[in-house]
């Protein structure tokens, strides 16, 4: 891993206190697993703004409505450890702006995507410098925007996005050890994050695009206690802490006015598992639906938090 | 015909058919209807009519209170010189630019371009509309003219060259750089090419084109008295540009 020599770095793990498996299986109430209030294909509530950054050219703040454990923690907290996360980032769109002189002429946007956490987003601490997954995010995210700028009307510039993950969501629930089925869950969630801040940020620049593309997750989630033979559920916008497994996930750009996808990243096994009776679609088809679903609930969010900004500034 | 139009756009929406519109600035034209491709008031330009049969539907990029002042309601251009006066617009070929002269040498000129003029009021203009964006432009380049602002924003700005044949229409081949241009002038020029990657080409060859503002070795500002030559207020001393007609 790469180290950041020119800063003096605290230790890599150490900001959390420790959890021990006898606390998180004692039963004190401090190590309830949060728990889905919502219904399967509810969303949590979204809170976006656009043109809080008055030095870029356009930019979004968003954030996801904290699980009621959350909330609940923070009213009355029980332990030092959050129970779950919610997701907070903000965006800035630097641009149009000249190309810098090494690079090649071009006739189209030149757009670069940058996603950093904060060190102090994930339960883990961050590095300095961008690691993999964050490149990865940046790479998903340019995707996702590309196919919906229109970039021919705006040559020989460059367009520069750049954005800070404040709080990410987290992977599974805190008290769990890793199994077979763990991934960066969280990643996805961000990643829709990531989409629909983009766009808002991306509409408040005034650059054309064909669309305000929205991002949107679905996931396969299985809560039974033992591998049981019940089917997996599809939930919208699930959030990893609230589930005991999540089999497969699924998270799309979506521009609802085409019905094109821009983005697709789908992750997990999902071969073995089979929906519930009575649903003929295949795991694929049920997740990419589910993800479309979720990106038209963000969509709307989206569309009133562009449309309130620009009735701000016409008066 | 307008009915259904709405007020405001956001990408996306759809704004009309393209058998009754033509799409303009702002739009895009998706399996025969117009979309909005930016947020903004949506502007209906009525048909020409020996050009064109079909009004143009548009997406202004403007405020209404800066765009149209004699429009709008006076409580909306009220506070509209707090809010962003103009967005994003990139030079394009025969749009007007002001910009400051970074570099003279023998054949060119190097220069940031600081403001692109809107093309409406390029077209017509029109003292009255005009004259709300003039007052942020006067308070961009008094900062810009200032030699001491030169700080490394011009790395964020777009650069243009103005070669010695397209600086002034006639007697191209006795032009002299050093006495058309000095670094730290403002100069107004229309563009002719996107150009090369770094560079946009400009020309300044007609009457209307040519420094704007630029200060003496006194460093005052001067006024123009000639075609071709500016004069220092205080110590009278006169110094070659090649000027643009003041109004």
């Amino acid at each position: 891993m790469m180290a950041d020599r020119r800063r003096v770095n605290g230790p890599s793990g150490g900001t959390r206190p420790a959890v021990f498996a006898s606390l998180a299986e004692s039963g004190t109430g401090v190590s309830e697993r949060a728990q889905r209030q919502r219904q399967p294909s509810e969303l949590r509530k979204i809170f976006l703004k656009t043109g809080l950054i008055p030095t870029a050219s356009g930019s979004s703040y968003l954030e996801f409505e904290p699980s009621a454990s959350l909330a609940a923690a923070r009213i009355n907290p029980k332990s030092l450890i959050p129970p779950s996360s919610a997701l907070k980032l903000a965006c800035t769109v630097h641009g149009p702006k000249p190309l810098p002189r090494s690079a090649a002429f071009s006739p189209n946007l030149v757009l670069t995507t940058h996603v950093k956490y904060a060190p102090f987003a994930a339960r883990k601490r961050r590095g300095h410098i961008r690691d993999a997954s964050e490149r990865d995010l940046g790479v998903h995210l340019e995707t996702a925007l590309r196919g919906a700028i229109i970039a021919e009307r705006w040559p020989k510039s460059g367009l520069d996005i750049t954005i800070t993950i404040l709080e990410a969501e987290d992977d599974r629930w805190w008290a769990d050890a890793p199994d077979s089925h763990d991934a960066s869950w969280g990643m996805m969630n961000v990643l829709a994050g990531c989409i629909t801040a983009a766009s808002a940020a991306i509409a408040d620049a005034h650059i054309d695009c064909l669309d305000l593309v929205a991002g949107g997750v679905a996931a396969l989630v299985s809560d039974e206690e033992k591998q049981s033979s019940a089917a997996p559920k599809l939930m919208l916008d699930a959030d990893p802490a609230e589930h005991r497994s999540i089999v497969s996930a699924c998270v799309v750009a979506y521009m609802p006015a085409r019905d094109e996808i821009t983005e697709l990243w789908l992750k997990g096994d999902s071969s073995k598992a089979s929906l519930e009776n009575g649903d003929k679609r295949s795991v694929h088809e049920a997740l990419l639906d589910g993800a479309v679903d979720a990106a038209r609930g963000a969509h709307t969010v989206l569309a009133e938090a562009v449309r309130e900004s620009l009735l701000k500034t016409v008066g | 015909m307008a009915t259904s139009l709405p007020p405001v756009a956001i990408p996306g929406q759809r704004l009309g058919s393209v058998a009754s519109y033509a799409a303009g600035p702002g739009t895009h034209v998706q399996q025969s209807n117009i979309y909005a491709s930016i947020a903004g008031p949506v502007i209906v330009d009525p048909a020409q009519p020996k050009t064109q049969t079909k009004s143009t539907l548009r997406v202004s990029r403007m405020v209404p209170g800066v765009n149209q002042a004699g429009a709008a309601p006076s409580t909306s251009s009220a506070p509209a010189p707090k809010s962003k006066p103009r967005y994003n617009t990139l030079p394009a070929v025969d749009s007007i630019v002001l910009a400051r002269v970074t570099r003279v040498q023998k054949r060119q000129a190097a220069v940031s371009i600081l403001v692109v003029l809107d093309e409406a009021s390029a077209a017509n203009p029109d003292p009255s509309k005009a004259a709300s964006d003039n007052d942020n432009v006067a308070s961009i380049l008094t900062s810009a003219a200032n030699p001491e602002n030169h700080s490394n924003t011009d790395e964020l700005r777009f650069q243009a060259l103005i070669r010695k044949e397209d600086v002034r229409a006639v007697e191209k081949d006795r032009v002299v750089m050093d006495e058309m241009f000095r670094v730290g002038d403002i100069v107004r020029g229309s563009v002719i090419s996107l150009g090369d990657q770094s560079f946009y080409y400009l020309t300044t060859a007609r009457n209307d084109l040519g420094v704007v503002m630029a200060r003496s070795d006194a460093g005052n500002m001067m006024f123009p008295i000639s075609w071709k030559e500016m004069r220092d207020p205080v110590t009278g001393a006169g110094e070659q540009r090649k000027v643009a007609r003041p109004f």
